[in-house]
C-alpha cells in the first residue's frame, strides 16, 4: 500500500514538473533543459532550511520555489538579451555548473546528498498525508497554468509564439513576458522540488541530471505539448505502466530492464498513433 | 499642419549597402505621404528604423517633437507608432478578433499581477478593445469575420486584417508596407477609404507602395528614393513626370 502512496505522491510531484516544463517549453516556446536544477534548487532550500532552521515547512517549500525563480530570472534575463537560441545554451551550462557545484559543496552533503531531513509527519497516516499535499498541489498548478494560458494573458503569449516580430511592434513586451513564463515555470519546479525533499527525507544530485529533463520533456511531448492537460496525462501514463508490471512478480534482474523497454515502447507507440501527443489534437505538431 | 514624424540627418548601413543616406523627412498631421523607389532603394528600412526595428548609426528621429531613436521597438508602438507589415505577419493561430484584441496601445493583460489581481481593470480594458475592434472591422466590412481565422480568410481580407490589427493602436503616426501588394477588386477599395479615413481623422500616414495608381488616388506628397536617399520631394504628378526618376524606377 505505501508502495502505491509512494507512487501517488512521485506522480504528483512530476506531474507539477511536466505542467511547469509545458508552460516554458510549449505555450512560452522558451528552449530551456535546466528544469532539474530548478527543481534542484527548491529541493535543497527546503532541505537545508529544514535541517538547519524552524523555519515551519510550508514556508520552506514557498522560499525553495523563490530561489528558483530568482536564479530563472538571472539565467533567462542575461541570455535571452542575446537571443532565444542562447537560451538553450546557457540553461545547459547552469544545469551542469550548479550541479556539479552541489556535488562538491560540503553544506550539500556532496555526491553523497543530503539526508536526514525532517519529515514533520511520522506514523501510518504520513503517506496518505503526502499524497494529499502533492496532489493537491499538483491540482493547483494545473489549475493556476490553465489560467495563465487562457485569457488576456495567454493571448499575449499565443500571439509572441505565432510572430514575436509583429507582437513587440505592436507594444507588447516579449522580452519580459518570456522571462516572467520562464520565472513562473521554474517556480512551480521548485515547489516540486520542496516536496520532494520533505517526503523521500533524501535527496542526492543524480536526481537532478540533465537527462531528468529528457524524461519531463517525453512526458510533455507524449501527453501533448501546448495543452493543459496533455503533460498530466503524460506523467501519469509513464510513471504508472512501467511500475503495473512490478504485480507480475518477475526477478527484479528481469525487471528493470523490461520497465526500461516498456518505457521507450510506449514512447515509440503514441509518437506513431499520436504525433501531436495523446491530447494534441491534430497533426499540428509544434516544437 | 503640425508636424508628427521628424528625420533629421538618419544614417544606417549594412556593411557595403547603405540604406539610409543622411535622410531628413517630414510628415505632418492629416497626410498621406507615398514612398516610392525602386526595390532595395532603402524604404522598408526606413519604416524599420522608424518603427525601431533597427538602430540608426546616426541621425535623429522625432515624434511629435520627441526623440524617440535610443526607444525600443515595444515603447515606439505604445507612443503611438503604428506599422503594417509587407508580409503582413498576422498570428497565424488566433481568430480575426484575438488578432486584434491583442493590438491595442497599452494591452493591461501582458502584466500577469495586472491578471491575477486587477480583474475588474483587465476586464473593462478587454471589453474596450473588444469594442474598438468590431468598430474597425464594420467600416472594413469584415464584421462576419470577427470569428475566423485568420489563415482562413482570402489574401486580400487578410491585408486588411494586417491594416486593422495596426488600426488599434490609435496613435499619431501609421506606417503602411505595401498594402497593396496581392490586393485587388472589393479590397482595393477599402483600403483606399480607410486610409483617408485615417488621415482625415488627423493621423500622419506614410505608404511604400509600388502601385503607382493607388499613391496618386490617396497621396498628396510622395518622395522618391533610392539606394538610401531622398532623391525627390514633391507632389505625386512632379514625381511621376519626372523622366529621370522614371528611367531609376521603371529602367526605360
Amino acid at each position: 500500500m505505501d508502495y502505491l502512496l509512494t507512487l501517488g505522491v512521485l506522480i504528483s510531484i512530476f506531474v507539477i514538473l511536466s505542467t511547469s516544463y509545458n508552460l516554458v517549453i510549449g505555450y512560452g516556446g522558451l528552449s530551456t533543459v535546466a528544469h532539474p536544477i530548478f527543481f534542484a534548487i527548491g529541493a535543497y532550500t527546503a532541505g537545508l532550511l529544514s535541517i538547519h532552521t524552524t523555519i515551519p515547512p510550508p514556508v520552506n517549500v514557498l522560499i525553495g520555489a523563490a530561489a528558483a525563480m530568482v536564479a530563472s530570472v538571472l539565467l533567462a534575463a542575461s541570455s535571452l538579451r542575446v537571443s532565444g537560441d542562447y537560451l538553450l545554451i546557457a540553461s545547459l551550462g547552469f544545469q551542469l555548473g550548479l550541479l556539479q557545484l552541489i556535488k562538491n559543496l560540503d553544506f550539500t552533503g556532496g555526491p553523497g546528498g543530503l539526508g536526514a531531513i525532517p519529515g514533520t509527519f511520522t506514523g501510518p497516516l504520513r503517506a496518505p498525508i503526502y499524497l494529499a499535499i502533492a496532489g493537491g498541489l499538483a491540482i493547483l498548478t494545473v489549475l493556476a497554468i490553465r489560467s495563465i494560458v487562457q485569457g488576456p494573458y495567454g493571448r499575449a503569449i499565443t500571439a509572441m509564439r505565432d510572430e514575436e516580430l509583429a507582437f513587440t511592434a505592436l507594444g507588447r513586451n516579449a522580452m519580459s513576458l518570456k522571462i516572467v513564463i520562464f520565472a513562473i515555470g521554474c517556480g512551480f519546479a521548485g515547489i516540486a522540488g520542496g516536496v520532494y525533499a520533505y517526503y523521500f527525507q533524501y535527496i542526492s544530485p543524480d536526481q537532478f541530471e540533465v537527462l531528468q529533463s529528457a524524461a519531463i520533456l517525453t512526458m510533455v511531448v507524449l501527453g501533448g505539448m501546448g495543452t493543459v492537460y496533455g503533460p498530466v496525462v503524460g506523467a501519469v501514463l509513464l510513471l504508472a505502466i512501467p511500475q503495473a508490471i512490478t504485480f507480475l512478480n518477475l526477478p527484479s534482474s528481469v525487471m528493470a530492464p523490461m520497465q526500461g523497454i516498456l518505457f521507450t515502447l510506449l514512447v515509440l507507440l503514441f509518437l506513431f498513433l499520436r504525433p501531436a501527443g495523446i491530447l494534441g489534437g491534430s497533426a499540428k505538431v509544434r516544437l | 499642419m503640425t508636424t508628427v514624424l521628424r528625420i533629421a540627418k538618419l544614417n544606417k548601413r549594412f556593411g557595403g549597402i547603405v540604406v539610409a543616406d543622411n535622410i531628413d523627412l517630414t510628415i505632418a498631421s492629416g497626410e498621406v505621404l507615398g514612398l516610392i523607389g525602386p526595390n532595395g532603394a532603402g524604404k522598408t528600412s526606413l519604416f524599420n528604423l522608424i518603427s525601431g526595428v533597427l538602430r540608426p548609426d546616426s541621425g535623429g528621429i522625432y515624434l511629435n517633437g520627441v526623440s524617440i531613436v535610443g526607444r525600443p521597438l515595444f515603447h515606439r508602438a505604445r507612443l503611438g507608432v503604428a506599422r503594417t507589415w509587407q508580409h503582413m505577419l498576422l498570428f497565424r493561430s488566433m481568430s480575426v478578433m484575438e488578432n486584434l484584441m491583442i493590438a491595442p496601445r497599452i494591452y493591461v493583460g501582458e502584466s500577469i499581477l495586472r491578471v491575477a489581481f486587477a480583474r475588474g481593470a483587465v476586464r473593462a480594458a478587454e471589453a474596450e478593445a473588444h469594442e474598438r475592434a468590431e468598430s474597425i472591422l464594420l467600416r472594413m466590412g469584415l464584421a462576419d469575420t470577427l470569428h475566423l481565422m485568420v489563415t482562413d480568410l482570402p489574401f486580400g481580407q487578410q491585408k486588411l486584417i494586417g491594416l486593422a490589427r495596426a488600426l488599434m493602436n490609435d496613435g499619431p503616426l501609421l506606417l503602411l508596407d505595401e498594402p497593396m501588394a496581392g490586393v485587388e477588386g472589393a479590397a482595393y477599395e477599402t483600403m483606399q477609404r480607410v486610409v483617408r479615413q485615417e488621415a482625415e481623422a488627423g493621423r500622419a500616414v506614410c505608404v511604400v507602395e509600388h502601385n503607382v495608381s493607388f499613391i496618386r488616388d490617396l497621396c498628396s506628397r510622395a518622395v522618391f528614393m533610392a539606394n538610401g536617399k531622398i532623391l525627390q520631394d514633391g507632389s505625386v504628378e512632379e514625381l511621376i513626370a519626372s523622366a529621370a526618376l522614371t528611367e531609376l524606377y521603371f529602367g526605360v
